[in-house]
């Protein structure tokens, strides 16, 4: 009974403080979380930079388009207006001239101006039209260079993954010779079948020692058989024939 | 990243001697917790009844009824059953007659040391057990430690290509018990030495006035001597 009273206490404070404990670690617990949220938005960054590095340029064409029209217009204006200017002199030269005459007159040139703004305002709109399409069309432009780019990208990847392997394989299976030392190096030409069997592997620069060369030689053809894609052109393009350069780096002088 | 690695299923997926000494580890760390909690309400306890018996002690009071007072108590403990065993070993011997001042003096002594020495037993349990826990665990989940990435690493063995995903959660996994082991160990170690030095405190003064109340008992003792 004594030992009940003087325990409970202290082994429930006990129990508590570990509940609490894991209770703790157990809602602490994601390391991972905050930098996966970093990740994502780059891939969305790039995207945009590239998109607003091309859009100036089209901005820039039809600022220049446009301030030539407004040019052209001012001019066509300005013309105009010295034109009116020149027919009235001459109409208050001519004071004798008729009313009516000079009413014909002034409503000539109006309608010729109101006929010039026209042309010119459906012109503008033309050419506004057609500066948003050139817009639209090189952004698309830019969006499908993007995801080419992407996908030669993973590609590139995809080879150098492949290759990774390839070489650890053939450093695996590389007894050097004793002869071997530092500076040599071969340069050895792989062909494979789409299979990833080695059907040729031929010395294109040899090192000077002939055991050097044959222990790079025996290297590849003691791998036998490579990993490679499957897909028909990724295999033609980088590994129907490649090089392999041997160098024993890590060797002591 | 399909799904988190969370330190449960880490436990979950380790093997099962590690998740053994990971139970074990848990289990004495709430037993060293739960010591610690004890050791310091009863240590607390200890100095502030010492302080109340010293202040009622030197008030001035008989010290026969001041005895008579405490031993109706049931509840003696610390520096009260020190009191308690002198004095009553003293009223005794000098009450049966035939001893002189030195025989009751030694007996006196005799009782007092006695005494002292029950109740430093009384004040250490349960410290060795926190020395234990303290000194042993950090090893106990070195251990497991060892042993999971032992396994991890015989597995990577039967692996043809080896990445740090296929080891990592392994190795992640076996140092849990480590850090079982150390979470385990520190608060042990510290209330090991910390209610180690309070101990020898509350038993130094239990010794002064162990020899004070001698020195009053011998004085009583020499005058009565002298008296008949």
């Amino acid at each position: 009974m004594y030992a009940l009273r003087q325990y409970s206490i202290p082994l429930l404070l006990a129990v508590i403080m570990h509940v609490g404990a894991v209770w703790t670690l157990y809602r602490g617990w994601n390391p991972e979380k905050e930098l996966q949220n970093v990740v994502m938005p780059n891939a969305v960054v790039a995207r945009l930079l590239v998109l607003d590095a091309k859009q100036p340029k089209v901005d820039l064409a039809a600022i220049e388009r446009a301030k030539a029209a407004t040019a052209a217009k001012k001019a066509a204006q300005d013309k105009a207006a010295r034109d009116a200017a020149a027919k009235e002199k001459a109409a208050q030269d001519k004071a004798q001239l008729a009313l009516e005459e000079r009413a014909e007159k002034e409503k000539a040139a109006q309608d010729r101006r109101s006929q010039e703004n026209a042309r010119k305002e459906r012109e503008r709109l033309e050419r506004m039209a057609r500066l948003s399409d050139l817009a639209e069309s090189s952004m698309q432009d830019a969006i499908a260079l993007e995801n080419a780019e992407m996908q030669s990208g993973s590609e590139a990847a995809v080879v150098q993954s492949y290759h990774a392997a390839i070489y650890d394989l053939v450093r695996r299976n590389w007894s050097r010779p004793p002869s071997a030392r530092t500076g040599m190096s071969v340069r050895v030409q792989v062909e494979l079948i789409p299979t990833g069997e080695v059907i040729a592997v031929t010395i294109i620069d040899s090192s000077g020692s002939t055991a050097f060369d044959r222990s790079a030689e025996h290297a590849v053809r003691r791998a036998t058989r490579f990993d490679v894609p499957q897909e028909n052109k990724l295999f033609e393009a980088h590994f129907r024939r490649f090089y392999i350069l041997f160098q024993p780096e890590d060797l002591l002088r | 990243m399909p799904d988190q690695l969370s330190i449960f299923e880490l436990i979950a997926n380790a093997s099962l001697l590690v998740q053994a000494v990971m139970a074990v580890l848990v289990l004495a760390s709430v037993a060293s917790w739960m010591m610690i909690f004890q050791r310091w309400f009863f240590l607390r306890k200890q100095l502030s009844e010492i302080d109340s018996f010293e202040e009622h002690f030197w008030s001035g009071i008989d010290l026969r009824k001041f005895f008579a007072e405490l031993e109706d108590d049931d509840d003696l403990n610390g520096i009260e059953t020190v009191f308690v065993a002198g004095f009553r070993e003293f009223t005794r011997l000098s009450e049966s007659g035939g001893a002189d001042a030195e025989a009751i003096m030694q007996g006196v002594q005799r009782v007092t040391r006695v005494a002292l020495m029950r109740e430093e037993a009384r004040l250490e349990t349960h410290l060795a057990f926190l020395a234990t826990v303290g000194s042993t665990s950090p090893y106990v989940g070195l251990f497991g430690t060892v042993w999971g990435i032992m396994n991890s690493f015989r597995s990577l063995a039967n692996m043809s290509q080896a990445t740090l995903a296929s080891v990592a959660p392994g190795i992640s996994e076996a140092l849990v018990a480590t850090a079982m082991g150390l979470f385990a160990a520190i608060p042990a170690v510290i209330g090991y030495n910390r209610f180690s030095a309070r101990v020898e405190g509350l038993m130094k003064r239990y010794e002064a006035f162990s020899d004070e109340l001698t020195t009053i008992l011998h004085r009583a003792a020499h005058s009565k001597v002298t008296e008949s």
